[in-house]
């Protein structure tokens, strides 16, 4: 049974696309406040599961809970989760401050433009803030994305592959956000097959490969235990 | 607990964002001003219609020659050739800032009635629709020799109507192709059948409205494409959400 306690209960999640399945059978328990990366090769279901989380993809199979929500009820989880995707879902023809604008007018968050523009400032865009978002870099595109997800105050915060495009100092800036949510009480996952650069951030890490969730461990067992985890597959 | 870790945790309910209306305008309204900021910027929907629509209607006037008593009882047939044919230009593109965007995922992301992302496409559709009219009709009124001037009032209400009820279905098959490969193909032969009570109306007030109506048959035609625009605006808006999800 999913407990209303965790930030996120999973119980059997699958998904099939056609005849693939993309994941099998996953249980998960994720407590509030705390931080966990899933960890695993291309290919493995790491998006997937949180596109699930994110309530843009209804499971195959299973059953589970977000910040209180059943996993069927698609709003619910939407007004209590967030993600980051790889797409970024920006548009060129707007500026970053009118892309920052539609979110909130969309979302019912802060409408003011001294808050995005505060939210511009916070991810090192303030200066480019009237410019549109087609002549920015992937880079700048992924913090206008990580801008738009800091407009959504909410329990349950996903980033699938957050360092992807970005330069040191984005790196550094992923990582105290992600301090500063753990800090709010905030739930954080986060995606990324590049896993050195996501450990310093996480308590546990979960593995997936293949669809499946082969281990779960503390962040600083990870090597040891993944190793393992090859050894036995070969 | 901090306060700030309350508030997080707060189960966040519908109503807290601004509950039915109030929340139903705000998205409506988000997805207009965006699109319609789009469009003003590329102004590539609106130009490649005014440039199709243009060339439909001079064809036209060239095929029919200098006839007048012709030209007047087919011009309300040949303007709503050159809508349909233009506002297909339209509806296929009615998705196309979030498929540029990265696709319709990333609507979908943002919590809210979803209904209100339906009612903002379809105005914006309107909006563009009923611009590019501004333009079609004055410019059938000089080729077609047709004395729009007089009868401007009741051509304006019926071209409101016809293009409501086009663009309500349009942009509700818009979006049922979206992920559709073929779609420039799929769109038009989905949509086009559904189309055929409203063209009939929206046609046939035309040319009552320019050539006279003795019989009094305006009437009928008025309250069909008043029904068809009712019936088909609460169908599509209620089952919209089953085609945006996946």
């Amino acid at each position: 049974m999913n407990s209303p306690n965790l930030a996120v209960s999973l119980r059997g999640i699958s998904r099939r696309f056609g005849w693939f399945w993309a994941l099998r059978d996953v249980d998960l328990d994720v407590p509030p406040g705390t931080s966990l990366l899933l960890a695993g090769p291309n290919g493995a279901g790491k998006t997937t599961l949180l596109r699930i989380l994110a309530g843009v993809l209804a499971p195959s199979r299973g059953e589970g809970r977000l910040a209180g929500a059943g996993l069927n009820d698609n709003d619910g989880i939407r007004r209590r989760s967030a993600l980051l995707t790889t797409r970024g879902y920006l548009y060129d023809e707007l500026t970053a401050l009118e892309n920052l604008r539609f979110v909130s007018l969309m979302c019912g968050s802060d409408t003011s433009p001294a808050t995005s523009a505060g939210i511009l400032d916070r991810v090192g865009l303030a200066s480019v803030a009237d410019r549109r978002v087609g002549a920015f870099s992937s880079g700048m595109r992924k913090r206008l994305a990580l801008g738009a997800l800091l407009m959504r105050p909410v329990p349950v915060v996903m980033m699938d592959e957050p360092f992807a495009s970005l330069d040191d100092h984005g790196r550094a800036l992923v990582d105290d956000i992600v301090e500063e949510m753990l800090a709010a009480g905030q739930t954080v996952f986060l995606a990324s097959h590049q896993i050195g650069d996501s450990l310093r951030l996480i308590g546990r890490v979960a593995f997936i490969d293949r669809g499946r969730l082969a281990f779960t461990c503390a962040a600083d067992e990870l090597s040891e235990r993944r190793y393992a985890y090859f050894e036995d597959r070969e | 607990m901090s306060s700030r870790t309350r508030e997080i945790w707060k189960p966040v309910a519908p109503a807290e964002t601004g509950s039915g209306r109030r929340e139903f305008l705000r998205r409506t309204r988000a997805i207009v001003w965006k699109d319609l900021l789009i469009e003003v910027r590329t102004k590539q929907s609106f130009t490649a219609m005014a440039f199709f629509a243009a060339l439909v209607l001079f064809i036209f006037s060239f095929a029919m020659g200098a006839d007048v008593r012709l030209l007047q009882a087919t011009g309300g047939g040949l303007v709503w050739i050159g809508i349909a044919f233009t506002g297909i230009l339209s509806l296929s593109r009615t998705y196309q800032s979030e498929e540029l965007a990265g696709g319709l995922e990333g609507l979908r992301l943002l919590p809210g009635e979803q209904r209100a992302i339906y009612v903002g496409k379809l105005l914006g559709n309107l909006a563009l629709l009923l611009t590019l009219e501004l333009f079609l009709f004055p410019t059938a009124a000089i080729l077609f020799q047709l004395e729009l001037w007089r009868v401007a009032l009741p051509l304006a209400g019926v071209a409101l109507l016809g293009t409501l009820g086009f663009s309500i279905i349009g942009t509700f098959y818009a979006a049922l192709a979206v992920h559709v490969r073929a779609r420039e193909l799929m769109l038009p032969l989905l949509l086009f059948p559904a189309l055929v009570p409203v063209l009939l109306g929206a046609v046939n007030a035309t040319t009552l409205i320019l050539t006279g109506d003795p019989d009094g048959a305006m009437s009928s035609w008025i309250r069909l494409l008043v029904a068809f625009d009712v019936i088909f605006f609460v169908v599509c808006t209620w089952i919209f959400p089953l085609v945006l999800e996946e």
